[in-house]
């Protein structure tokens, strides 16, 4: 029977066949909640003990009035960030909150379900989403960077695309970003969510806590769940928007005209001369001293684009319904001085109703509209190596057209590109829709000790792509496009998970137990289709296939399907709230492995010492709490594997036959068989986990610490098979990431100012602990992994960049005389080591360069993730400052790697050409120009390699509260903000931060090929509520 | 009770929801089949063997900088740019400058990309054979046929990889499999050519008796290619001892291509190398391309798809052009001073101008030549002064409108007959015998005079000049089994620079390669 029918009917029969029970209710009573400050506090939850569904939330006055049946007797009135209270019920009471010394209390969300802080045995961080909304970035796990202890962003500067979180270390070679559960619904990446339709977000980082999301818990978890209304509430309206320019931080100066012109005269080339003389003469200049002097970056970058932000935000609920809506636009436009930008629009929708006393429905929905225009990002690598002696444009190049740009092709250079070009004739647009409904029934029985609840979320996403190059042409010398080109793009995606949960909570005495069961299915589809076309107008509303030359060899489709059917569990008890245990386990199949299934058990313990009898006496803490945790996390982020050999077919593998004079030759038809495979399962992270929470000195410091240690067994990775460009993909290794995860808070008030000063690190130890039979694994950037590879190996971290080490530059003839490796170089190269080479180190001593002189020359991955923040408030103003920053991590430097291939001079940056070697004594760190031509130059080295260490002010935000009215006031914020002003970093480039590359297929890190640069942005906002 | 009664109902719900079968034991999506191929049809059989003549020829043997490393040890072809490793590849380095090169990485793997697809296919061959009844003799005939093809190409690519990096691994059918293929050992130079001539004795019984333009699927390989590359391999063995018994066989192999009087020299020598001269009479073995006449769309080039437009064999050897339209490229595989005085001395001029075409007057940028054909090349920043005639393919012969290709529908000539001729020659004169008639065969086509009681010198100078800025590196290996490569190859140090290093990479992935 169709399996989609059933969950339907099944859904149907859930929300039929029960009976409405309403209670009466007899009395009103009215009264006010205020802060310790004796201001009204808007938003409290008051309801009545014991009976929580009778209830409201005060109103902005801090008002509330409640219907009442004469068996109630007390209220019990809660708000974020105060400390409950329990009160006597009189009519126009006033309650009086004071602030929650203890964060303890706090209920936060984890997986299937929420749990008090305090009673969590799992080093669970909650977001504080206030801060969050701080940063003004299009995305939301941007703003969160350096703000999560365990949690590394590597952010990139395009606009719209979304930033690379790595939570505890990279624990596979294949994905690093965590699972994302929006409203319970599991997506790759949030990029879609406007940061404002946050209410709480988690992040499960150990196994006692991510464990119940089993197979793809392994990179950890990150919880969201949307704002909803509350029942009883006043509706609350919320304004939200900013506005500002971004500007590009940290430019990156390259190497003028006469400097460049004096290092590539250097290099003693017959072409580079040619280079400065043909410059000279078209364009300026005379002999071998063209005057031409372009700074391609200043060419290619705005020096302020415009980021904005509008969100209006509807949150209320009567005594049966709660409602919240929001609609957002986000505006932002790239730094590359091009059709680069980005735009959504997101439209958020949530109700629940109380369709009876024990059964509550609801849906939430969310509706993503974007445009996005991607940059030709491959322009900024253009601007670094071409060579500046030639103009953007020549009004005289007589064949360029539609715009006269200038090629380098007349000062023969025919391998550089003019960027600006580059870029003027790159038309990428993305126009993707998704939408992200969830619709769920939860029915309450025995006292709600028991809770039923069937959660289907979906996820429909659409999206179209429009790439088109006109016709153009650069001049004599550079290839002509002759034939426009346009190719379309259209992918869809349809996604399910469909839960069901069994929730049992109880207790007896100082027994408190929780019992969860579940089953989840769940179901990922997507398929792509791709048509292209040659001779398409340069209308865009011609740029369709049927306008032009349509080719068969244009058209491809692609599809994947996984799915997977989940049961879990998970049980809790504690006595007295002193004595913790979680238990989880869940079983996953997938259809993508060999292997259908997987187990993943963990188990949590906690031991709450403040509630000891012998810590009674103390007055230090005021909370303790110790933690440990052990589990199974799985990783299906490997690559569906088929086991089987392939058999390639088509044109491509046919060969031609009876080509000759007269006939054009025919395909006699062909194929090839891919005889390499595996079999293939799951990776599994085994993860232990010990930590302390405390609250000491009247809870004004706060903080916790953890030590974790994961290992991923069978880590799967692509395995060079010798002789082939193939790679065998396989479980063929383990690796460990261990480290300590640190969190201090203090906060405390001087007088009328109140203060807060927060900070968090996060160490990472990471090595590979097994390669199985393989002794070594190179890889690298595409196309540069012979020349500049990494390697994994036993006892090393993953991926650590692989070469000699760079010790210096050799100063005179005499010191190459006496340097065995030098001689015996010198012995058979034909261009021999002079003054000014660079000097590398014999490690083993045998006094010639070879492969065992090359080293572990650093890894992507940092040794310290931190980040800091400070925080003041004085009457109505508020300051805030945040920092962050990585250290002990390595960059390799490939926009200067690009040397090596580079047969005639390719430009590098400034810094590297004003202190290039110029004779005996004037630098050890550079070589001489006329080394950089050298083969001796270019090998894998450290002088490539770079620190990635930054310190980055991340966020400085000035605000003022007041408000505007009297009798129901509009609270207004109004606040300036700068994000990421300034960077402290020694790497030359851009930006120390190298996020993802996939141009290959496979993942690369750390690799600097063209990054788009991160912007500064300065913006302008205003909150206002009523 | 009530609530109890929901509670069962939502328990029931759950199971039914949880009784899900298939639902995991699908199929991938999109994914290549392998039981997809119907061993029983055999009218199939020949797919797996056109399947080798496509890698052979796309992206391997003639791969753009397959044929720069090859050419630029010779003293006929400048290196393509100064890039650090083939600069070292042209000094005879054997340094990690030469080791951690791309391109030696990349031709080692290009071409035994070609010994794998061809083991591969022998593999699936294996299980038509199993759908042949004994009776069919038909088919029986035809499988063998096939299985020597590709045989063929696998012991060309051992014989290709053997000349460049010396002692390398054979790699048979065990190879198919991975663990068989990571943990391949190194044989000797020796082992890998006698290994070249058993195949070829297999083959050569097996292949067709006909001239490869004449073959069933035209162009194919043939008896008469197995034989050259039987004599090939044999004529390494012999070197430069002409008492070596392997000189029997290189004269017996060409005697019987000589002795079939199947091939014959095309008569225009410039010609031979565009249009007219496709698959000539005198071919005997080519690689086929086409664009099937067509200015856009599909095509075929020996790059190792159809998208790599620079890696297109003739594009890469074209000049840096300001003006000549499509005739622009990357402006490799240069004619070296040397090979243009070589040709001057001797007046080879129907050599001289099919081989040595100008870029303006001295290179020198605003200045222009004139192709014999009429084609306007003008000279460049790097001041190269001429290019490789025989990969010119004038406008006036290409597709019209094929702007992308330089050299489109053009084959590659690998093998020819007058090597052959050249090569039974030398067998002739090493055994104390007359090689006259065969020299001046190929001397006459070109124009020249006929000798008398040619000699071994006169032979090998013949050689260099019918042979000149060819791509498979004759020429060296000429010098190299001459003994003379020491003397007139600078840098070359005897018993060190005959062959290019191993990968590093590939010593990385196989530590077996690292035994001496």
């Amino acid at each position: 029977m169709n399996r989609k029918l059933m969950q339907a009917s099944a859904i149907l029969l859930l929300l039929l066949g029960t009976l409405l029970s309403v209670q009466a209710q007899n009395r009103v009573i009215t009264g006010k909640v205020v802060n310790d400050k004796n201001e009204p506090l808007a938003g409290a939850s008051v309801v009545v003990k014991n009976k929580t569904t009778t209830g409201t939330t005060t109103s902005p006055g801090g008002t509330f009035s409640l219907n009442l049946s004469a068996t109630d007797d007390s209220l019990l009135v809660t708000a974020i960030g105060y400390a409950e209270q329990t009160v006597a019920i009189l009519n126009d009471i006033q309650i009086r909150l004071v602030p929650s010394s203890s964060q303890m209390e706090e209920v936060i969300v984890i997986g299937y379900g929420t749990q008090k802080k305090g009673d969590l045995t799992a080093p669970v961080t909650t977001v504080n989403t206030e801060n969050m909304l701080k940063r003004t970035t299009a995305t939301p796990m941007e703003a969160l960077q350096g703000s999560v202890p365990g949690v590394q962003v590597v952010s990139s500067g395009a606009p719209g695309s979304s930033p690379n979180v790595r939570i505890r270390g990279v624990g596979s070679f294949n994905n690093e970003n965590p699972l994302y559960v929006v409203d319970g619904m599991f997506v790759n990446d949030i990029g879609f969510l406007n940061p404002n339709d946050i209410a709480e977000m988690s992040i499960l980082k150990d196994a006692s806590g991510a464990a119940i999301y089993g197979v793809r818990a392994a990179n950890g978890v990150v919880l969201i769940t949307t704002k909803k209304g509350r029942l009883n509430m006043k509706t609350a309206v919320t304004y939200n928007g900013y506005v500002g320019i971004q500007t590009p931080a940290n430019r990156l100066k390259m190497a003028d005209g006469a400097q460049y012109t004096a290092f590539s005269l250097g290099r003693q080339s017959v072409q580079d001369s040619g280079t400065a003389r043909l410059s000279a003469e078209k364009y300026g200049g005379s002999g071998f001293s063209p005057t031409t002097s372009t700074d391609w970056y200043d060419e290619l970058l705005r020096d302020e684009a415009l980021i904005t932000n509008h969100g209006i935000d509807l949150l209320g609920g009567s005594d049966k319904v709660t409602y919240s809506a929001g609609f957002n636009y986000t505006y932002q436009n790239g730094i590359m001085d091009a059709k680069n930008d980005f735009k959504r629009y997101n439209i958020r929708l949530q109700m629940e109703a109380k369709a009876f006393s024990w059964l509550k429905l609801g849906f939430t929905a969310h509706l993503t509209n974007s445009t996005t225009f991607n940059p030709n990002n491959g322009a900024f690598a253009q601007a670094y190596s071409s060579s500046p002696l030639f103009p953007v444009y020549d009004s005289s190049n007589t064949n360029a057209f539609p715009v006269k740009f200038t090629a380098a092709s007349p000062i023969g250079r025919p391998d550089d590109a003019n960027p600006v070009a580059s870029v003027y004739y790159n038309y990428d647009r993305v126009k993707a829709f998704q939408v992200l409904p969830t619709v769920y029934a939860e029915a309450s029985f025995w006292k709600n000790k028991i809770t039923f609840r069937s959660q289907l979320g979906q996820l429909y996403s659409s999206l179209s792509r429009i790439q088109y190059t006109p016709r153009f042409n650069l001049g004599p010398g550079a290839n002509e496009n002759a034939r426009s080109h346009l190719t379309s793009t259209q992918e869809r995606n349809t996604n399910y998970v469909l839960d069901n949960l069994f929730t049992y909570k109880d207790g007896k005495g100082a027994h408190h137990w929780t019992l969860l069961l579940g089953e989840s299915t769940r179901e990922e589809r997507w398929r792509q289709t791709q048509v292209g076309a040659d001779n398409v107008p340069d209308v865009e509303e011609s740029w369709y296939v049927d306008q032009g030359t349509p080719d068969a060899s244009y058209y491809s489709e692609n599809g994947s399907r996984n799915a997977n059917i989940s049961f879990f569990t998970r049980g809790t008890y504690d006595f007295d709230n002193k004595y913790l245990l979680t238990a989880t386990f869940r079983a996953d199949g997938s259809s993508k492995y060999q292997t259908k299934w997987g187990y993943f058990p963990s188990i949590g313990l906690g031991w709450v010492i403040s509630r000891e009898n012998f810590m009674a006496d103390q007055k230090i803490f005021d909370f303790l709490k110790l933690r440990g945790s052990w589990g199974k996390l799985g990783n299906d982020g490997v690559n569906p594997n088929a086991a089987y050999a392939e058999v390639h077919q088509g044109n491509d593998y046919s060969a031609i036959f009876g080509s000759t004079p007269t006939a054009n030759g025919q395909y006699i038809p062909g194929y090839t068989v891919n005889r390499y495979f595996t079999n293939l399962g799951w990776e599994v992270v085994t993860e232990w986990d010990g930590g302390v929470d405390f609250e000491v000195l009247n809870n004004k410091l706060k903080g916790s610490v953890d030590y974790y240690n994961r290992k991923t067994n069978g880590t799967a990775f692509d395995a060079p098979l010798p002789s082939t460009y193939q790679l065998i993909y396989g479980n063929w290794g383990d690796m460990v990431n261990s480290g300590f995860d640190v969190v201090l808070n203090w906060s405390d008030r001087i007088g009328k100012v109140g203060y807060q000063i927060g900070g968090n690190f996060s160490t990472l130890k990471n090595r590979v602990t097994d390669l199985g039979t393989i002794s070594t694994i190179t890889s690298g950037f595409p196309e540069w992994t012979a020349e500049f590879p990494n390697r994994s190996m036993v006892g090393q971290p993953i991926n650590y960049f692989y070469g000699y080490q760079f010790v210096g530059v050799y100063q005179t003839q005499d010191e190459i005389d006496k340097d065995p490796i030098a001689t015996s170089y010198n012995a058979t190269a034909a261009s021999p080591i002079q003054p000014g080479f660079p000097k590398y180190q014999d490690q083993d001593g045998n006094g010639i360069l070879d492969n065992k002189d090359r080293i572990n020359m650093g890894s992507y991955v940092p040794k310290l993730t931190y980040g800091f923040n400070l925080g003041l408030d004085y009457k109505n103003f508020d300051f805030s400052i945040a920092f962050q920053g990585v250290a002990g991590n390595k960059i390799l430097n490939l926009n200067r790697g690009k040397l090596y291939k580079a047969s005639t001079s390719l430009n590098i940056d400034q810094e590297f050409a004003s202190n290039l070697w110029t004779g005996a004594g004037s630098t050890n760190s550079y070589p001489s120009a006329y080394a950089l031509g050298s083969g001796w130059f270019k090998v894998s080295n450290s002088f490539f390699v770079e620190s990635g260490a930054y310190l980055r002010i991340q966020n400085i935000q000035l605000g003022y509260n007041f408000k505007v009215g009297n009798t129901s006031p509009i609270a207004l914020r109004v606040f300036a903000t700068a994000d990421r002003p300034f960077i402290f970093t020694k790497y030359n480039g851009f930006t120390p931060e190298i996020g993802l590359y996939t141009g290959a297929g496979y993942p690369v890190y750390g690799y600097d090929a063209n990054v788009y640069p991160i912007s500064a942005s300065y913006t302008f906002g205003v909150r206002a509520s009523f | 009770m009530q609530q109890y009664m929901k509670m069962v109902a939502w328990v029931i719900c759950l199971s039914i929801l949880s009784g899900c079968s298939k639902f995991l034991d699908r199929p991938l999506e999109n994914q290549g089949q392998a039981t997809k191929i119907d061993y029983t049809n055999l009218s199939l059989m020949y797919q797996p063997v056109s399947g080798v003549y496509r890698t052979a020829s796309s992206g391997s043997f003639a791969r753009w900088i397959i044929v720069a490393l090859i050419s630029e040890r010779s003293d006929d072809i400048e290196p393509g740019n100064d890039d650090a490793g083939q600069i070292g590849i042209h000094n005879f380095q054997t340094d990690v400058t030469v080791k951690s090169y791309w391109a030696v990485n990349d031709m080692w793997i290009n071409l035994y990309g070609v010994a794998l697809a061809a083991n591969s296919a022998l593999a699936d061959l294996d299980e038509f054979a199993k759908n042949i009844p004994a009776s069919d003799a038909e088919n029986t005939r035809l499988l063998a046929r096939y299985r020597a093809e590709a045989r063929y190409f696998r012991a060309m690519a051992h014989f290709w990889v053997g000349r460049l990096y010396g002692a390398v691994p054979i790699l048979g059918l065990e190879s198919n499999d991975t663990k068989g293929l990571a943990g391949a050992k190194k044989s000797s130079i020796e082992d890998v050519k006698n290994y070249v001539i058993t195949e070829m004795d297999t083959c050569i019984a097996d292949l067709e008796d006909a001239r490869p333009n004449e073959a069933t699927h035209m162009g194919g390989v043939t008896k008469y290619t197995a034989l050259m590359l039987k004599a090939k391999a044999a004529m390494d063995l012999a070197g430069n001892d002409n008492g070596s018994p392997y000189w029997d066989v290189v004269l017996d192999c060409t005697n019987q291509i000589v002795a079939s009087g199947k091939f014959s020299l095309f008569e225009d020598y410039y010609q031979l190398w565009k249009n007219p001269g496709k698959l000539s009479n005198e071919s005997i073995l080519e690689f086929q391309y086409s664009d099937f006449g067509a200015e856009s769309g599909d095509i075929v080039t020996s790059g190792s798809n159809p998208n790599e437009t620079w890696a297109n064999f003739f594009l890469f050897q074209g000049p840096e052009n300001s003006v000549g339209g499509v005739i622009n490229g990357s402006g490799w595989m240069v004619p070296t001073q040397r090979a243009v005085d070589f040709l001057t001395a001797r007046n080879d001029s129907i050599r001289l101008k099919t081989v040595i075409q100008y870029c303006g007057v001295d290179g020198a940028t605003d200045t222009y030549a004139t192709t014999p054909d009429g084609d306007v090349v003008s000279g460049n920043a790097g001041g190269r002064k001429y290019f490789n005639g025989k990969a010119y393919f004038p406008i006036s012969q290409m597709t019209p409108g094929r702007t992308d290709y330089y050299g489109a529908n053009n084959n590659i000539r690998i093998y020819r007959y007058a090597d052959v001729l050249l090569m039974n020659a030398e067998a002739k004169i090493r055994k104390g015998q007359n090689g006259d008639a065969q020299i001046n065969e190929v001397r006459n086509r070109v124009g020249l005079s006929s000798l008398t009681n040619a000699n071994l010198e006169q032979l090998l100078d013949e050689r260099h000049a019918e042979l000149i800025c060819e791509w498979w590196g004759e020429r060296f290996n000429d010098l190299l089994r001459t003994d003379q490569a020491a003397t007139v190859l600078p840098g070359f140090t005897k018993g060190r620079s005959e062959y290019i290093p191993l990968p590093q990479a590939q010593e990385d992935a196989n530590s077996n390669l690292l035994a001496p």
